[in-house]
């Protein structure tokens, strides 16, 4: 055996071993950055289990006081969040999670209100009527909304909007009541348009050109809005909701994390459901036409159905993020872990509690594992809508391909 | 039936309401996008901009002099109010003035209104009366503006050399003292040139008036800078403008992240996404290709695939949650009793730091690489692959020399989306080492140069701690507006890289499916 070229056999034996160790490399590297993804899970049973079995110094924390109300309580609030006060000797611990709990369903439930009609409008647009040169511009533009971080939409919203909308409630409940018959009254006005002005100004970019339109919504919206609060709200609508209804009024309060939240979430509800819409087997669209359907009855009663699934996973993904969302919350709700169906008053969600309070509990004790508790409800929360909606999308696009092989 | 009724009757037959809901839908979105992006391009920008300052007489008899920031109207009445940055806290006690329209009986900007920036207590506002400079001498009127300009500009090429002689001189002297070296004398003569310029700076003073024309006496060694917007041309201002974005973007923060720039912030920032990025790629791209491509396709392969993909949806808090439980306390704390147990009960790495932060964005953005990769290998075809191994190669070199050469844009796009993610991420900051103030940047001199157990700064907690945990908020407002508008640039152009990537890929891809 020469050095400077070995004969042809060793470097065979050379290459095949290499490849078999890279093999075994890339297995065992694969295998191990996905057992440790999948480590978080574990990590948080384990780290939860203490909680409920005594070992040694950690307090054991039964699990009635974490949704049961208090016993004797001194007031009409029977579940309260009090860790810091109340984790001490002899004293019984209040550390219901209900109010957390139910101060992420509240604050998602908002934003998937306002995300998910605007989502899947925006969607059934863009998969039907819209030029399909606008729609590869709005696609991306949507998925630019979608990365905007938390934390600036949660700064805009609790520190901008919040004051603002605190101020115009009245404004802002014009605007609401004018949005839809607005656009309505833009639909019959464009409909009376002559042909040419109709070609100029398309439906497949009413995305763009009804922006003016609303801005002049807006400005009308403004004007009226002392009119409304003068004739069915006595002059002074926040008067009126605290005196009339026993509302309280929040500055930083769930509407606002609604609204925020919505933003942020609608652009993932939007790529998912306009994949679901636009997926549908063209054959199925064309055929309905031809029989003399309108396009929106097309959607309304075809592509609709067809997609269902999708629409449903769409809207499973938006949950699922509107739950774990941080930084808005932190940010527009004012954190008071409250159980009220007023809109208008503040809440406490469960990522953002474990955010506040996690740096300052120390390790080991019952209010940390008490938090990685909160933790695992929202890993496991998350994980099982996605899961389910991931099913679905897969048994989806099954059916799409039958469809349309069929067709 | 007529043509007029059917032209009329067209919209709601033909399509019906619910298209112009659809459409309003699309408006409606974009309407708040293209608000927010105004809102945080306008008031970003806007804050560097010189505004003029009003010298506003009141109906009362009062004067106030400051920078116009809104107006609203009056809660419970009729009529307007207009509030005023003043400025020249220590004197009032508040920087804002808020007043109503209807008390203003005349506002004139006069030429000579100077807007000192300070040290301590913020912006002060007035004329300038008097100069005395560092020998005594006094100047007054229009004569006391031109001499304090060339003041300042000695100060601040003074406080340059003061800065080069402390990090390029003193500083390595120091250390190489700490390490025993011999270097006594220079530091001496280090030192004395040090008191030199020191001396060289203090004296000096300016007097000046107050719209209500009290005295107010400021060191000249505490002003910063000093300007006349009402006496500057428009190119003047775009100069200033430009000056001042240049200050917010390499400067440190003062006066408790209220006032100053965010240079460490971007640093620590674009620090901790590149730790990220070397940590994310390799293991991404290597669970990617096992998925992919050693894998058996089975069952198994598919529920993992499927759980990797839903790890994509778990809030980032339960990933910082992860990352403070088993990085901080429970691998930071171990390497504590091992190797720094000198240093204990204080932490080293048992605390947030920037190495703990790395790891668990890159945990975070794992499933985003994954999924990205494995998108780009499944669109590769199988012919590429089988021609391969048909001129006998083994798979080793299949995968390096034909498949991931293909793969490449889609790992970039992967690592670039994922890295879009990590930077705006900050909730799993807070708990594994983002700092409200770092006072080290986590690179210097010192040996190992880079420090990962540092905690370090970072552009979106900065502007949550700016916007609510500042002393003084409304202050803080605009440099909060401005670091936001950063983030979002930021991430924009990194999307938007990545949308072009895989634009550029789609097509290619396009090609060789064809052929």
């Amino acid at each position: 055996m020469t050095d400077t070229s070995p004969p042809l056999f060793v470097r065979r034996r050379l290459r095949q071993g290499r490849d078999r160790l890279a093999t075994v490399l890339v297995t065992a590297g694969g295998i191990g950055v996905i057992l440790a993804l999948l480590a978080i899970g574990v990590f948080l049973v384990v780290e939860v289990v203490p909680l409920f079995w005594a070992t040694g110094a950690t307090q054991v924390v039964s699990p009635e006081t974490l949704w049961s109300p208090l016993a004797g309580g001194d007031d009409s609030v029977g579940h309260r969040w009090d860790p810091t006060a109340s984790l001490v000797e002899g004293e019984s611990p209040r550390v219901s999670l209900v109010p957390l709990a139910w101060g992420t369903l509240e604050a998602a439930a908002w934003a998937l209100l306002i995300a998910v009609p605007l989502a899947l409008g925006a969607a059934s647009h863009s998969a039907l009527f819209m030029s399909s040169r606008l729609r590869s511009h709005l696609k991306p533009t949507l998925e630019l909304m979608e990365a905007l971080p938390g934390v600036v939409i949660g700064f805009v919203a609790g520190l901008v909007l919040a004051p603002w909308v605190e101020r115009h409630l009245a404004d802002v409940l014009a605007m609401l009541l004018l949005l839809v018959p607005g656009l309505l009254l833009a639909g019959s006005l464009w409909s009376c348009l002559p042909p040419r002005l109709q070609q100029v100004m398309p439906l497949g970019w009413a995305g763009l050109w009804l922006l003016p339109w609303l801005l002049l919504m807006v400005v009308v919206a403004q004007a009226l809005s002392p009119w409304l609060e003068a004739w069915a709200f006595d002059g002074d609508l926040r008067h009126w909701l605290e005196a009339r209804l026993g509302l309280d009024i929040a500055v930083r309060n769930a509407m606002i994390v609604g609204m925020a939240m919505g933003f942020a979430v609608m652009p993932s509800v939007y790529a998912l459901a306009e994949d679901a819409l636009s997926g549908v087997p063209r054959s199925l669209a064309e055929g309905a036409q031809a029989l003399g359907a309108t396009r929106w009855q097309t959607l309304w009663r075809v592509v609709l159905p067809a997609a269902s699934p999708g629409i449903f996973s769409a809207v499973m993904i938006g949950a699922g993020r509107a739950v774990g969302e941080t930084m808005i919350v932190l940010m527009a709700s004012g954190n008071a872990a409250l159980m009220t169906w007023n809109p208008l008053d503040g809440l406490r969600s469960l990522a953002a509690t474990i955010a506040i309070e996690l740096p300052e509990a120390g390790p080991g004790g019952p209010h940390y594992r008490l938090l990685l508790l909160a933790a695992l409800l929202l890993f496991v929360f998350t994980f099982l809508v996605n899961t389910l909606a991931e099913l679905v999308r897969t048994r989806l696009r099954r059916r799409y391909r039958r469809l349309g092989g069929g067709a | 039936m007529s043509l007029e009724s059917d032209s009329r009757m067209r919209v709601f037959r033909g399509e019906g309401p619910g298209a112009w809901l659809a459409a309003g839908s699309v408006a409606f979105s974009l309407l708040a996008l293209l608000a927010l992006l105004a809102l945080l391009a306008i008031r970003g920008l806007g804050h560097f901009w010189p505004a003029d300052v009003a010298l506003v007489m009141l109906e009362d008899g009062r004067q106030l002099a400051g920078e116009r920031v809104q107006e609203v109207p009056l809660p419970k009445e009729t009529g307007r109010e207009r509030l005023y940055r003043t400025g020249n806290r220590d004197l009032d006690g508040t920087r804002w003035d808020w007043v109503a329209v209807s008390a203003i009986a005349a506002v004139s900007k006069p030429r000579d209104m100077v807007v000192l920036e300070r040290r301590r207590w913020g912006e002060a506002i007035g004329r300038l009366t008097a100069l005395e400079s560092e020998t005594g001498e006094r100047v007054e009127g229009e004569a006391a503006w031109a001499a304090l300009e060339a003041r300042l500009a000695e100060l601040t090429s003074l406080r340059q050399a003061l800065d080069t002689l402390r990090d390029e001189v003193i500083l390595p002297r120091v250390r190489a003292l700490e390490a025993g070296g011999d270097v006594g004398r220079e530091l001496a003569i280090a030192n004395a040139r040090l008191r030199e310029l020191q001396a060289a700076m203090e004296g000096g003073q300016l007097t000046l008036t107050t719209a209500d024309g009290e005295r107010l006496t400021v060191p000249l060694e505490q002003v910063v800078r000093a300007r006349r917007p009402n006496a500057m041309s428009p190119l003047d201002k775009i100069i200033a403008w430009g000056e001042g974005v240049w200050r917010f973007l390499s400067e440190g923060p003062r006066a408790a992240n209220t006032a100053g720039g965010v240079w460490p912030a971007i640093f620590g920032t674009v620090l901790m996404v590149m730790l990220m990025s070397i940590l994310v790629t390799p293991f991404g791209v290597l669970a990617a290709i096992y998925l992919n491509e050693v894998a058996h396709q089975g069952r198994l392969t598919r529920l993992v695939r499927i759980a990797v993909r839903n790890l994509a949806g778990v809030p980032s808090i339960v990933y910082g949650v992860f990352g403070l439980g088993v990085f901080v306390y429970g691998i930071g704390g171990t390497l504590d009793e091992w190797f720094f147990d000198a240093a204990l009960p204080s932490p080293t790495f048992g605390t947030g730091g920037l190495l703990w932060a790395s790891l668990t964005l890159a945990l975070l953005t794992l499933p985003v690489v994954i999924v990205a990769t494995e998108e780009g290998l499944a669109r590769i075809p199988d012919q590429q692959r089988e021609g391969a191994l048909a001129l006998g190669a083994t798979r080793l070199e299949m995968l390096t020399r034909v498949v991931l050469p293909m793969a490449t844009p889609a790992m970039l796009t992967g690592v670039i989306l994922a890295v879009a993610r990590a930077a705006g991420e900050v909730a799993p900051l807070m708990l594994v080492g983002v700092a409200k103030l770092a006072p080290q940047v986590p690179v210097d001199g010192d040996f190992p140069f880079l420090h990962l157990d540092r905690k370090f700064m970072h552009l979106g907690y900065h502007v949550f701690d700016a916007a609510l945990h500042g002393g003084d908020v409304q202050a803080a407002m605009p440099l909060v507006y401005a670091t936001a508008l950063l983030l979002v640039l930021v991430i924009l152009v990194l999307n938007l890289t990545a949308i072009f990537l895989r634009h550029h890929l789609s097509t290619r891809h396009g090609v060789l499916g064809r052929r």
